[in-house]
């Protein structure tokens, strides 16, 4: 059922004034604190509000303008994008709250929360993006926005890292153009709105290069290897940043954008036929074995996190490339299940680096004595990478395995299983050296301030909730599950 | 389903009271010590209580369930407390309480007692859950988390070799898990519906080569832990890095849910039936046959006592996969009454190979000559144990073994009987001479022996456990064929598994 909602549309407005109040609210700390807290809990209770219509099957849209007849501005909040916008718009609330703690003491703070807002503002234009155009234009104008958080601290090092950005995702979005124009052509919708609009008349090889390239400009944000490049790089940001970049707004809109090629602009029908995803499962699956194996080789706490975004982003395009329901399911979960996991890591990463100055793994030894709390985030988050059950990995893990099973690829549940491994190999050392190395140092508990210890362990919270609770109504695996019954038309 | 299981809240309390109490450690450390140890004791006991009363309503005839937490569409946590299973919760809770008594007075000059006890009394809860499991997920949920979580313990002293054994351990039991992990999305992808079931939840009609995928994955996963050679490794470099407490549970149940594991697996997964059809019994007997005898011949060499006696748990508890493969009613409640019986003679060992250490100083066997004489009780202890373990009548050990050996004649493989008596020789070649030592030797004063001056036995929460352990383990022997002991809750189970 469908039902227009303005609803839809005031999700992603909100952030956007936030983010010109804030400029507005100009070097006041204290309006721009206000007006950031409050967007981000005006856009949860949008969306959440939203959230029992959509599990009961309610689709909301809204057209904002039409250009030309069928090209133009619209929304919808289908299962798929509600998943992505609860999942982003509870990460951004934590987020906000941290960046206020860590960023305390930094110059520029206007700029860095205006931006801020504007980026959580086009993930959610994204994810409830009707069409190819919309999601281009807010693809795009996240690139922009995220420019000036990458390169906040103006260092050589960082200007350096926000070119090398700019040019990897500059690129990729003129692929995703380029894509979206050539659907329309052949389809004559760019409508995200249907489980896949081309059809086997366009032909095997106008098909086949359609789609490597939208995933080609999908997949440089969804840094699926060898388009991984910018990542590690733009790891200069400042921690709330990286936390963002990685756990929810750009990492993730590629890997969104990756779903929605496949399930919304080609079909799972129409690609079991082009035979095409058998290459992309098979790029997500070394993507996440090689990415996994060089993280372990990273003494940089950032680094190493960074490389394993790298690796867990691949799992949801390797779940979306095997075309089965149970591997969709476990692709869509792990949007909610990478992201909460891995913003916890990066609100420790962030926490010990202002508290103790610290940025290398090797000189965390004893650190879990003096940060307990932070660090026993740490290690929920890292039993959770490592697919422990009860945590929201194992749920990933559990799902995608069956999906591999189901599509016929056995070779992809050995991935999944070695990948767990070897996320045991660059995770538990950091928890073995926090917990069992002797402290150089004399330990007296010092715990970050509370605006960052909170969402730090509210996020690991989630981390056992979303591994815990399927059962619990308004957890988006409904959502998740909704999605993939549309999808597969089950 | 067999029985129509009564819902309970008991099963559910068995495994939720220990992570209260593990939460609420800290608190209690802020108080006193007095607290926490008095807050571990209650829980314990109240564990230990629940673990039995759980069997005793079993040995009535009841089955118990419960629904915890819905982890899928499909898939439930579940508890559900069948024969086979209430015996091993209450021999873990028993242990357990005897093993944490006894704590309270080893542990008393360690470092890092909240974290000690924490995931002490954390392990409990998994162990329990564990035991109770009524799907093979909810299974696999408690083998991962305690197998993880008890890498604290492991490590707990933090010497070079402490750590060095901690990661054997963990890196052993990663791939032990990944395994089970494999089988279990295998069997649920094949089968789908994964209660365990009696006669078996997989449909001969699986596909030969998926089946033998499926078990050569529970047994190589379940074997990391049930130290099947060659997959042992981390047993022996385990045992005598884990303070003594610790290593008695460690090898009283952790090794043994290993076995347990299989268990489940080969009765309730697969099925007599199935297992017999497919022909693989015949090579997993083989394997554990010569770890029988192999990790036998290696304790003989070890004079550490405590790795002796972990070569020894080895060896023992291949007895219980020995005596599974042979699919026969009689050799299936040996194997589940050597579970429980292994448990309090070996427990008793560790727990005094402890008392040697903090005593005497002791660590290896030969420092023991003459200890017969300055810890009497102790060294009687140690003594019974051995015995049991030996197999001599009529204490426990002889009780599984008869069983045993019925088994190997029922399912006509008489000459399985060598592997029996040649293990229950290798036991009596390598335990027999420590207990001479102890009685026959003129002691050695060392430096570093405290006892000359200052008495002689273990304060009674250390020599309480001990005695209580060796208590059990005659009990276990003389009283076998009462009702509501272990060889009843066995016969149940097997009844069940054989319906």
């Amino acid at each position: 059922m469908e039902v227009v909602d303005a609803r839809v549309a005031l999700a992603p407005a909100i952030s956007l004034l936030c983010g010109a109040l804030v400029f507005a609210a100009a070097d006041n700390t204290f309006w721009r604190r206000f007006w950031s807290v409050s967007a981000a809990l005006a856009k949860l209770g949008i969306v959440m509000s939203m959230l029992p219509g959509s599990l009961r099957g309610v689709v909301y849209t809204f057209d904002l303008v039409e250009f030309t007849p069928g090209v133009g501005l619209a929304f919808r909040a289908d299962a798929l994008g509600m998943f992505f916008s609860v999942v982003s718009s509870t990460l951004w609330l934590f987020t906000t709250v941290y960046a206020i703690g860590y960023m305390e003491r930094e110059p520029n703070r206007r700029r860095f929360f205006g931006f801020f807002a504007l980026c959580v503002s086009t993930t959610v234009g994204v994810a409830f993006a009707e069409n190819l155009l919309t999601m281009f234009l807010f693809y795009e104008t996240l690139t922009i926005c995220t420019y000036p958080l990458v390169i906040h601290d103006e260092t050589p090092e960082a200007m350096r890292a926000g070119r090398t950005y700019l040019v990897y995702t500059l690129t990729g979005g003129a692929f995703v153009l380029l894509g979206s124009i050539w659907t329309y052509q052949l389809a004559g919708t760019m409508t995200l709105s249907q489980p896949g609009i081309l059809s086997m008349e366009a032909g095997r090889t106008t098909l086949t290069a359609l789609f490597v390239c939208l995933i080609a400009g999908f997949g440089v944000k969804a840094a699926i290897m060898p388009l991984h490049g910018w990542l590690p790089t733009a790891m200069v940001a400042p921690t709330p940043v990286s936390a963002l970049l990685h756990a929810v707004a750009v990492v993730k809109v590629g890997a969104f954008g990756v779903l929605r090629t496949i399930y919304n602009v080609f079909g799972v029908e129409l690609l079991r036929e082009l035979g095409v995803c058998d290459w992309l499962a098979a790029l997500a699956a070394v993507t996440i074995v090689t990415a996994s194996i060089i993280a372990i080789f990273q003494d940089n706490f950032k680094r190493r996190l960074a490389f394993s975004t790298i690796s867990q982003l691949s799992y949801i395009v390797l779940g979306a490339a095997l075309l089965s329901p149970l591997a969709a399911t476990a692709a869509i979960v792990h949007i909610a299940n990478q992201a909460f996991a891995k913003i916890t890591m990066f609100f420790v990463a962030g926490s010990i680096q202002r508290t103790t100055g610290k940025t290398t793994i090797h000189e965390l030894a004893g650190i879990g004595y003096r940060m307990p709390y932070t660090m026993g985030a740490f290690t929920v988050a890292a039993l959770s990478f490592i697919g422990i059950p009860l945590f929201a990995g194992f749920v990933t893990k559990w799902y995608l395995s069956l999906g591999a099973l189901e599509s016929d690829r056995w070779i992809y549940a050995l991935v999944m299983l070695g990948s767990a491994l070897l996320n045991a190999a660059y995770w538990l050392p950091i928890v073995y050296t926090a917990f069992f190395k002797a402290p150089h140092e004399e330990v007296v508990v010092q715990e970050a301030h509370w605006t960052m210890l909170g969402p730090t362990l509210a996020c690991a919270a989630y981390v056992l909730l979303l591994g815990m609770t399927v059962s619990v109504p308004g957890m988006p695996f409904a959502l998740a599950q909704a999605a993939v019954t549309f999808v597969f038309g089950m | 389903m067999e029985t129509e299981a009564t819902r309970s809240i008991l099963p559910l309390l068995a495994f939720a009271l220990p992570i209260v109490a593990a939460v609420l450690t800290v608190p209690a450390q802020r108080v006193s010590e007095h607290a926490r140890a008095a807050l571990l004791l209650v829980v314990a006991a109240a564990v230990a209580a629940v673990a039995l009363v759980l069997a005793a309503g079993v040995a009535s005839g009841t089955v118990y369930d419960t629904y915890i937490l819905q982890l899928t569409p499909q898939i439930w946590m579940y508890l559900r407390v069948d024969a086979a299973g209430a015996l091993f919760g209450a021999t873990v809770a028993v242990l357990w309480l005897l093993a944490l008594v006894y704590s309270l007075g080893y542990m008393r000059e360690e470092h890092r007692l909240g974290r000690y006890y924490g995931f002490f009394i954390l392990c409990l809860s998994w162990t329990m859950g564990l035991a109770y499991a009524g799907n093979l997920l909810t299974f696999l949920i408690f083998y991962e988390l305690f197998s993880i979580l008890t890498y604290p313990l492991v490590v707990h002293e933090e010497t070079p070799e402490a750590m060095a054994a901690g990661t054997k351990y963990i890196v052993y039991i990663l791939f032990g898990g990944t395994l089970v992990l494999l089988a279990i999305v295998l069997t649920f992808f094949s089968a789908g519906v994964q209660t365990f079931t009696a006669g078996g939840i997989l449909s001969p009609e699986t596909d030969p080569s998926m089946l033998q995928v499926i078990f050569w994955c529970f047994l190589g996963g379940f074997g990391v832990k049930a130290a099947l050679v060659p997959l042992h490794g981390w047993v022996p470099d385990a045992h005598p890095a884990a303070p003594a407490p610790f290593s008695a549970v460690l090898s009283g149940v952790m090794v043994a849910a290993g076995s347990f594991g299989i268990i489940r697996t080969v009765f309730q997964v697969f099925g007599t039936s199935l297992l017999t059809s497919m022909g693989v019994m015949p090579y997993v007997t083989g394997v554990a046959g010569f770890t029988v005898l192999f990790a036998a011949a290696l304790a003989v060499n070890q004079d550490n006592l405590k790795r002796r006696l972990a070569y020894s748990t080895i060896s023992q508890m291949a007895y219980v996969v020995l005596a599974v493969s042979l699919l026969g009613p009689e050799s299936t409640v040996g194997a589940l009454v050597h579970i429980t019986n292994h448990a309090f003679m070996k427990g008793g060992l560790f727990l005094c190979a402890g008392l040697f250490i903090r005593r005497l100083g002791a660590y290896n066997v030969q420092q023991l000559d003459g200890a017969a004489r300055r810890m009497p009780i102790t060294a009687a202890c140690f003594a019974i144990a051995c015995l049991g373990m030996i197999g001599t009548p009529p204490l426990s050990g002889f009780t599984s073994k008869w069983y045993l050996g019925l088994g190997m004649l029922e399912t006509e493989k008489p000459w399985l009987l060598a592997v029996l008596l040649g293990g229950a020789l290798m036991a009596a070649i390598y335990l027999l001479p420590i207990v001479y030592r102890m009685y026959f030797r003129e002691p050695v004063i060392t430096p570093e022996d405290r006892t000359v001056a200052e008495g002689r036995e273990a304060p009674a929460t250390m020599l309480g456990p001990l005695v209580a352990a060796t208590a059990i383990t005659l009990l276990l022997g003389i009283g076998a064929s009462l009702p509501g002991m272990p060889v009843a809750l066995a016969r149940m189970a097997t009844d069940a598994f054989f319906h």
